[in-house]
């Protein structure tokens, strides 16, 4: 037996994320040793990943794994397995090269903290836990994933335990995650009983055809499921919670990987499992849930006073991005999401770092009192920039080469089904994108320019590590930026193309899979680049603009005559000479705009309340809700 | 009696989220998470009940195509179930104490300094 076979390569890169885990548990007391062990298990895991890179990804080849040689006996998988298509090799590199940044960025950002013993284990088994999740062939087998990162991410949420409101956010994560993946094992449960099988590519090939009402109940289950993993709307509180009070290491990966492995989940659930992307239905359900994370959850961040908070909710946002562009269900969107979600990882990764360097030399994230560290950070100002661009779809940056191939993916939707809500669709990822580069500009303006308060007089630069993680993230936001033809070619139109060739998928662990009918897979763009149709959309863009202008009850004057005491703060707006020169706070940029919306971010702001039973509740109608629309229309 | 077990855990997993939904004690949130998880596993295992069967349970050779047993897969499914209840128990009682601790209270509505 040839231990270097590449065939072994996705098992190696699970197992040696849990044998590091446990390996510090035992030996880790010394420093060197455990960041030696842990340094070891991550590099060696993105080495299997990046060998599979060749066979996988340029030659198309699916690596099917029976664990312990056991297959299939009588027409049945009897087996664990692991299955490696381009889509989870996709998933694997992202998540494994994230996670090796995360773990060299936290070296030092962990260094004055205790019990890192503790926390690198827990840190590998999320690592673990994810990819086992995105290479498992087999359905029990990525539920029991699911918990071990859930687990170990609530551990990690909470880990800073002494931080204002970590604990609480640790015990609302658990409380709703434990709902959602209590949803994904009775939603197992039902398809053992209808299929009996847990093997992916068997259910794949027995479920579609075979659809009943205890099938689709397992999928309303299945999906909120994922999407509790995903923090997609009406799940997107706790990830603003977690990301707050977790370290920014962790911050990383609950937003990079975390929320990736719940794309992944919807994606081969919706895909490959139940094979009902085809109904105009499913699309609007992906397509629609998308969008309204997207737009609340980017709205929900320009009234955030805290750093990581305000990320967290454009993390979600970038998501809904990924979400719509995988529901449109052609070949570019795919592509287009993948992209983005690739993109996301990075510049998110590269954004949650800053605010770590930040948190670590001031020791604070509230906007209101930070300022003006550019002159004291200049680099890891620099390096915010290049996030903040990217994630705002800056052109050089690699965020505006994945929105625009989602613009136009969702137009050629438009054009190709005839169906004019999509371009309501690209309009509102263009609205989207301007309301993330204004929250930006907020952030940028609070934290890094601006004055610079007396007491962080003496504050330095992060040390070198820090900074080579994050310099790590920021030149692979501008490479995959500047070429982007090179990243759709080899990475995302092979993952793009195996979604559409669930045949494929099928056949290689040994069922036949020829029955199932490959979809056509063109990347072709159809009618994009036309100025006239985008200065339609423009115009469209304006008119919903003018429209909501004047039904928000546009008025000026009522602003200041309507009883309303004019707060002082606002005077430097038009208040001369004397208050020209006082410190603009984040908060005050677009107060007009927050005013004129005022209802709306009141009311949002009720809607988020904290409670715990309220967002059990919104779990809780979700799944109602998903339960009622897909008997209805599957 | 099979239906009755499926009713059974359905009305547990609903009685579970009720609580979860409706009380304010952080106590009674963890008693309705395990209450849900007990209702999966009377689910799983109602999956693979076969009415007279035997238990799975055989030496090599014994084994011939007439045997009738349950499934001893949703056996396996349950057990793992059961140790993540208890996993889910241990962590978020673990979190209950430390939240008594710092906040001084068990309401969920005065454990909210995370809003907005």
């Amino acid at each position: 037996m040839n231990f270097f076979d590449y065939h072994h390569f996705p098992v190696y890169s699970i197992m040696v994320l849990f044998l590091g885990a446990f390996l510090i548990v035992l030996m880790g007391k010394n420093k060197t040793v455990r960041n030696i062990i842990a340094f070891a298990a991550m590099a060696c895991s993105v080495a299997c990943m990046l060998a599979l890179f060749k066979p996988v990804m340029l030659e198309g080849e699916i690596i099917s794994y029976w664990m312990g040689n056991r297959s299939i006996a009588g027409g049945y998988a009897i087996g664990i397995a692991l299955e490696v298509d381009a889509l989870g090799l996709f998933f694997g590199l992202l998540i494994s090269s994230v996670v090796f940044v995360a773990g060299l960025y936290s070296f030092q950002y962990m260094s004055h903290d205790d019990n890192q013993q503790q926390y690198y284990t827990l840190f590998l088994m999320l690592a673990g836990g994810v990819m086992g999740l995105v290479l498992s062939g087999d359905i029990f087998n990525m539920f029991i994933m699911i918990e071990i990162l859930t687990f170990a991410a609530v551990a990690l949420t909470a880990f800073r335990n002494q931080v204002y409101g970590a604990l609480e956010a640790a015990f609302k994560y658990l409380v709703v995650g434990s709902i959602g993946s209590t949803c994904i094992l009775v939603g197992i449960t039902i398809l053992y009983a209808q299929a009996h099988t847990l093997n992916f590519a068997q259910l794949s090939l027995l479920i579609p055809g075979n659809l009943n009402n205890a099938t689709k109940l397992a999928f309303a289950l299945l999906y909120i499921g994922f999407s509790t993993k995903a923090f997609l709307v009406p799940f997107h509180p706790l990830a603003a919670d977690a990301h707050g009070a977790a370290p920014a290491s962790v911050s990383v990966l609950i937003s990079g990987v975390l929320t990736k492995s719940g794309i992944y989940g919807i994606i081969r659930l919706t895909y490959f499992l139940f094979q009902t992307m085809g109904l105009g239905s499913m699309q609007f359900m992906l397509v629609f849930v998308g969008c309204v994370s997207m737009f609340v959850c980017v709205t929900m961040a320009l009234a955030q006073h805290d750093f990581k908070r305000l990320l967290a909710f454009h993390s979600i946002s970038q998501i809904g991005y990924v979400l719509t562009a995988v529901g449109l269900c052609t070949a570019l969107g795919i592509s287009s999401g993948l992209y983005h979600a690739m993109n996301h990882t990075l510049f998110k990764g590269l954004l949650f770092l800053a605010a770590g360097a930040v948190l670590h030399e001031t020791g604070t994230t509230d906007l209101g009192k930070l300022g003006g560290l550019s002159k004291k950070m200049p680099q890891t100002t620099i390096l915010f920039l290049i996030g903040a661009f990217s994630i705002s779809g800056v052109p050089p940056f690699n965020g505006f080469a994945s929105k625009w191939m989602i613009y136009q993916a969702t137009y050629q939707k438009a054009v190709e089904s005839g169906n004019i809500g999509f371009l309501l669709v690209t309009v509102i990822c263009l609205v989207t994108s301007i309301l993330t580069l204004a929250s930006f500009v907020k952030v940028s303006q609070s934290v890094f320019f601006g004055q610079l308060p007396k007491e962080y007089e003496n504050v330095k630069e992060v040390g070198l590590g820090m900074r080579f993680a994050m310099g790590l993230l920021a030149l692979a936001c501008i490479v995959s930026g500047l070429f982007p033809e090179l990243v759709t070619t080899y990475i995302t139109e092979p993952a793009a193309a195996a979604v559409f060739n669930v045949g494929n998928y099928i056949s290689a662990m040994g069922f036949d899979g020829s029955a199932v009918a490959a979809g056509t897979v063109s990347f072709e763009s159809v009618g994009v680049w036309t100025p006239v149709s985008w200065l339609l959309v423009l115009c469209i863009a304006l008119l919903a603009i003018t429209i909501v202008a004047l039904a928000g009850k546009y008025d000026r004057v009522s602003a200041h005559e309507g009883g309303e005491t004019v707060d002082t703060k606002y005077q430097l707006f038009y208040g001369g000479e004397e208050n020209v020169f006082s410190q603009v706070g984040g908060d005050d940029l677009f107060w007009g705009f927050k005013h004129n919306w005022k209802g709306y971010f009141n009311f949002m702001h009720d809607m988020h309340s904290g409670i715990v039973n309220d967002y059990a509740l919104w779990a809780v109608v979700a799944l109602a809700l998903a339960i009622v629309f897909t008997q209805i229309v599957l | 009696m099979i239906t009755f077990n499926y009713i059974a855990s359905f009305f547990l997993i609903a009685l579970g989220l009720y609580c979860i939904v409706t009380k304010y004690n952080l106590m009674k949130t963890v008693i309705g998470l395990n209450i849900i998880d007990y209702g999966v596993n009377l689910l799983i295992i109602a999956v693979g009940y076969n009415h007279g069967g035997t238990a799975p349970i055989f030496t090599p050779g014994e084994l011939n195509p007439g045997s009738f047993f349950v499934d001893p897969i949703p056996q396996a499914l349950t057990l793992t179930s059961i140790v993540i209840g208890a996993c889910v128990s241990a962590m978020s009682l673990a979190l209950v104490i430390k939240l008594y601790e710092s906040y001084g209270t068990l309401d969920t509505r005065q454990i909210r300094r995370l809003r907005g």
